[in-house]
């Protein structure tokens, strides 16, 4: 009896071993490029973003041409750090990655981006110079600017009038926001898009008059909602999104300058299937893509040959006045500078 | 000479057939403990001794301890560190306080309802702790549960600041980690017989007495137990501080991820990991050294 149940578990193991080395073999033998030829990862934030890629671009332009597409939701952050953690791979788990500009610049300055063949994507034609990066392309813009609730205060004329100790706890920071926060407090202290130092003492007094900081933009939202805050900064096309959702909310293109806000796409250097991550690229650009993009998250076209309605235009877009003081990121400034920022932030400001 | 070592055979191949059984039987898990834990901890650990170019934002190798010198002489990462401590060993000394009581009674009780008692302990866990800080996020909100509830009795004029708080950190894991020392305790007591209590009672001891006495030294295995596992579970906290703790509040396992993925400085995240791994083993090992020495005595 012992004996055959020594046995049994013996052939348990042994099998058990076989088919795990079966599963091995059978997994080498067959790597993911082969059977996955036609599968395109997309990294991209989750949410609506993530949910309009696929309502906008994958399911109805690249669907069609038998292309499987698969959204790997995160974060910006953990996807950064996870490209990095897959620098020395031959083959990445993403084809197309989703990041702000300044990430994108980041990751090009390590030698993470593929640099675009242009000719490969006929829709780039029409791309906005603007958004045309050696190593990644705009896919949305919007500009920072001041939110304010009309029933609780006047509107303010710029970011000095709104990162003013004034306002007490009814101001609210977006910890999120770090670097827009930064930027906006710099160019409304005599500082500029290349020097954040100046704004350093106005984000303090705000702070010590009792600026509320919340973890993130929803967060935000939430304070405005009920309240609890009366004004800050944010893109221009979260306010109509809020607006949308029953926010009483109204904005101020600052006169002190509208810093833009772009976010894109890269291609990892590994990126498993170059092919596909050019198709979904060229198709991230097409006008339709880029006109649902508008009506449906508030943010304004990277390419030229996209038809917004003139009621969302009138909301999400700029005034030629306004377009005026749109003012692109030092992006070299600020990856030098991040961390040494990042350390006053955590530590000086929210310390 | 032969006759014994015929006569000892069948044994010995025996005992070497059940030492292969017993090898091949630890051997999976082994190698698997030695794949997914300890080699990734050996790769963090020579991390942590490489630097960081914080203007690329690059791990260049080098051999040297400056991350460890960086995190023990700069106040900012001390104060989280005592943070944590802290909270770690209020959130467990609550837990305790909190989980022997009603341990006791699931342990005791006679109830048809037992089964449900202790159902009813284990269903949090069935629910991530993410989600659970999220639920927490509902109740302790400006205008959620319990500032509605309060102001709509009248009992305050303006909401009490919960969320994003130390309180609401406190409050959130010692939701998380009470099953984790209820059961380790329950388990225990359950195995105490009634009749030494009994004994203590019809020798005159009044209740305490008999806790202090009887009770607690023979619970001390389950109490070890589910402190360890308390103050473990409260210093590696994540979600808990991170959703309820906000941007101001600050425990070291939220504070790694940033050095991570933020500031993608691995070597400095790599070496805060490990001192939090140090300091925890330590103050588990020295806080059982002293329970174990007090019991003794």
């Amino acid at each position: 009896m012992s004996k055959t149940f020594m046995i049994n578990r013996r052939t348990a193991l042994g099998g058990a071993a076989a088919l795990a080395a079966g599963t091995f073999t059978a997994g080498a033998a067959r790597p993911a490029g082969a059977q996955d030829n036609k599968r395109i990862v997309i990294g991209t934030w989750g949410g609506d973003y993530s949910r309009l890629l696929t309502k906008n671009i994958n399911t109805p332009l690249l669907a069609p041409a038998k292309w499987e597409c698969v959204n790997a939701e995160e974060n910006a952050d953990p996807r950064k750090a996870k490209m990095m953690a897959e620098r020395t791979l031959r083959r990445g788990t993403s084809d197309v990655q989703g990041f702000s500009a300044n990430d994108m610049y980041d990751l090009n300055e390590q030698g993470l981006a593929e640099q675009l063949d242009y000719s490969k994507m006929p829709n780039a034609k029409n791309l906005i110079p603007a958004m045309k990066y050696p190593y990644g392309i705009g896919h949305i813009y919007s500009g920072k600017v001041v939110l304010y609730n009309p029933d609780m205060m006047e509107a303010p004329s710029g970011f000095a009038d709104t990162l003013d100790p004034k306002h007490g706890n009814k101001l609210g920071i977006i910890d999120i926001q770090r670097q827009y926060n930064m930027v906006a407090a710099a160019l409304a202290s005599g500082g500029s898009v290349s020097n954040f130092e100046p704004g350093k003492d106005r984000l303090m007094a705000c702070r010590k008059a009792g600026a509320r900081i919340y973890p993130s933009n929803e967060a935000f939202a939430q304070a405005l909602k009920t309240g609890e805050i009366a004004c800050g900064i944010m893109w221009k096309a979260r306010a109509v999104q809020w607006q949308n959702a029953g926010i009483k909310v109204q904005t101020v293109a600052p006169k002190e300058g509208v810093p833009m806000y772009v976010s894109g796409f890269v291609m990892p250097k590994n990126a498993p299937n170059k092919e596909g991550a050019y198709a979904w690229l060229d198709a991230m650009m097409a006008p339709s893509a880029q006109e649902l993009f508008a009506v449906d998250m508030g943010y304004n076209p990277t390419v030229a040959n996209a038809k917004v309605p003139d009621d969302v235009q009138k909301r999400i877009g700029f005034t030629p006045e306004e377009q005026k003081r749109l003012v692109d990121l030092d992006y070299a400034y600020m990856s030098k500078n991040d961390v040494a920022f990042q350390d006053w932030w955590n530590k000086s400001f929210k310390g | 000479m032969t006759d014994t070592a015929i006569a000892h055979g069948p044994v010995v191949e025996k005992r070497r057939g059940e030492g292969l059984t017993a090898a091949a039987l630890l051997t999976p898990a082994t190698v698997f403990v030695a794949i997914a834990l300890l080699a990734p901890l050996v790769i963090l650990f020579r991390y942590s001794l490489n630097e960081f170019v914080p203007a690329r934002k690059m791990m260049v190798e080098a051999v040297t301890i400056a991350n460890y010198i960086k995190f023990f002489t700069d106040p900012y990462y001390t104060t989280i560190l005592w943070t944590t401590v802290r909270i770690a060993v209020l959130v467990t000394a609550v837990c305790l306080v909190l989980g022997f009581p009603l341990a006791y009674v699931v342990a005791r009780t006679q109830s048809r309802f037992k089964n449900l008692l202790i159902i009813s302990i284990v269903l949090p866990l069935f629910v991530g702790n993410s989600v659970r800080a999220a639920g927490w996020m509902v109740v302790f909100g400006n205008k959620g549960f319990v500032n509605a509830s309060l102001m709509g009795l009248g009992l305050i004029g303006t909401p009490f600041e919960i969320m994003f708080t130390e309180k609401a950190v406190i409050i959130g894991i010692i939701a998380v980690n009470l099953p984790f020392m209820v059961l380790s305790l329950q388990s225990v007591i359950e195995s105490i017989d009634r009749a030494v209590e009994e004994a203590a009672f019809s020798l005159g001891a009044p209740p305490l007495t008999m806790f202090r006495r009887v009770l607690w030294p023979l619970a001390l295995p389950g109490v070890l137990a589910g402190t360890i596992l308390c103050f473990i579970l409260a210093m590696n906290a994540y979600a808990t501080p991170f959703l309820l703790g906000g941007p101001l509040f600050k425990m070291m396992a939220p504070v790694i991820y940033n050095e991570f993925t933020q500031k993608t400085n691995w070597p400095f995240g790599g070496a805060i990991a490990f001192i939090l791994m140090a300091v925890t083993l330590t103050l588990t090992i020295v806080a059982n050294l002293v329970l174990q020495r007090r019991a003794a005595r």
